[in-house]
């Protein structure tokens, strides 16, 4: 064995991962030559020691979040496992969206690339593949029964892409007819991004403008003030006109209409 | 993994505890970044639970693990890279912060290295010799995976490996030097 050969054999040697006869080669070689020698022990000590080095570990976080998404993941696939004979123009647009993603799983063999360079074809492939379930996660979290679940599904709506219609439209509705306050104050928060898409921001500026007049609690109310206000959304002026002429609406909210109005001006 | 193509999904579970600690340190290896390495944990399992179909049982999981790991990874510094300019001082800062954070008392000088040292060497290894180091050390992943994972010949990836540790050698007594004078 030359220097050259016993070189790369160096970090199998420190890991004990040489074959038998590679060991006895390698053994002599080392015997015979004093620099390969000292550099066995010089950079096997550093070797080593690289097992000194802290180890990092994830905050709980980590598992919470991959526990959430499985179970929304199954939960996706129940349901739409479970609804096979509803036709179609009977079922919810999550519902629709859900299936189309499902059938995306079952056609798309997906594609992970190998080595350095990727097509972009595959890429924009898989980015596609990617948003679909993104979509089905937070589907189908939006549809839980407990409110919490809900709010995690309003959350997962920001990874999906902007543009996609059906999580803005699960939106829309949960911010219109969601019982539990925080989730529809979380939702109104979650149509953001949707305003800056151009495939989406008139939808979403008109589901704001509709929801006010239906809104009833008073902190979604300035939620929804705030953002229109934001928006210089001049459709919701007679709406805020009307809170500020309204004397059994909650002072707070009168004053924020006024305010809004103020800044469309 | 062949079982969760197979449509068992609630055995990704399984590979979950197995497995994120291992990926987490790689990504942190590779951005110094937690909050970052955690959400990339996220989504390589998201991205194997998306992708199972297209694992092939043939293959070594961790290899294709890793595989999918680096891929985020890339989409990871694309996506960052489109929306802000990193702020250098911030950058550097933040690679102190971790470094000061991680000093303890076993940090104290161990069979003549320095851990503190070591641990700045590391970082200021070039990428790709910082990313072989980390699969085949800390990952204890064998050559023949590190080969399907990078894309290359066995033979490649010991070169490298060894040219790696040698680099960091470098580092870490140029660091030393300069510590002494
Ligand atoms: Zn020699």
């Amino acid at each position: 064995m030359t220097c050259e050969q016993a070189k790369p054999r160096m970090t199998d040697y420190w890991s004990l991962t040489l074959g038998e006869a590679e060991q006895k080669e390698f053994s002599a070689h080392l015997a015979s030559c004093e620099a390969c020698r000292s550099e066995v022990s010089r950079v096997g000590a550093l070797w080593q020691s690289l097992d000194l080095l802290p180890l990092e570990e994830p905050s709980g976080k980590v598992r919470e979040r991959f526990y959430e998404m499985l179970g929304a993941y199954r939960q996706g696939l129940a349901s739409a496992e479970t609804q096979p004979a509803k036709r179609w123009w009977t079922m919810p647009a999550w519902q629709m969206a859900a299936a189309a993603a499902l059938l995306a799983v079952g056609l798309g063999a997906g594609y992970v690339a190998r080595g350095n360079g990727q097509p972009p074809a595959e890429v924009s492939q898989l980015r596609e593949e990617v948003a679909s379930m993104r979509q089905l996660v937070a589907l189908s979290l939006m549809q839980q029964q407990s409110a919490s679940e809900r709010l995690k599904g309003v959350s997962w709506s920001y990874q999906v892409e902007p543009s996609d219609t059906e999580v803005l439209n699960a939106l829309v509705t949960t911010v219109n007819h969601d019982p539990n306050v925080n989730v529809r104050l979380a939702a109104v928060d979650a149509l953001r991004p949707f305003t800056g898409s151009p495939a989406t921001h008139l939808a979403a500026r008109n589901a704001v403008v509709q929801a006010l007049p239906k809104e009833t609690a008073p902190i979604v109310q300035v939620a929804l003030i705030d953002f229109l206000a934001e928006l210089k959304e001049r459709n919701a002026a007679p709406e805020l006109r009307r809170l500020v002429s309204d004397p059994d609406i909650d002072s707070g909210v009168r004053k924020r209409a006024e305010w809004a109005l103020e800044r469309m001006q | 993994m062949a079982e969760v193509s197979a449509g068992q999904v609630a055995r990704l579970a399984l590979l979950f505890e197995r497995h994120h600690r291992a990926l987490f340190r790689y990504f942190v290896s590779m951005s110094n970044h937690r909050e970052q390495a955690e959400d990339l944990v996220q989504e390589v399992f998201f991205r194997m639970l998306r992708y199972r179909t297209s694992y092939d049982p043939a293959q070594s999981f961790t290899a294709w693990m890793y595989q999918i790991a680096r891929n985020a990874g890339v989409d990871q510094v694309r996506k960052r890279s489109a929306v802000q300019v990193v702020d250098i001082d911030t950058y550097v800062d933040r690679r102190a912060e971790l470094v000061s954070a991680s000093a303890g008392p076993e940090e104290s000088a161990s069979r003549g290295q320095d851990l503190a040292l070591l641990r700045r060497a590391m970082d200021q290894l070039p990428e790709d010799k910082r990313e072989i180091l980390v699969l085949s050390r800390f990952q204890g992943m064998k050559h023949e995976d590190i080969a399907e994972v990078l894309g290359c010949e066995v033979g490649t990836v010991k070169v490298r490996v060894y040219r790696a540790i040698r680099a960091l050698e470098q580092i870490y007594f140029a660091l030393e030097r300069e510590k002494v004078s």
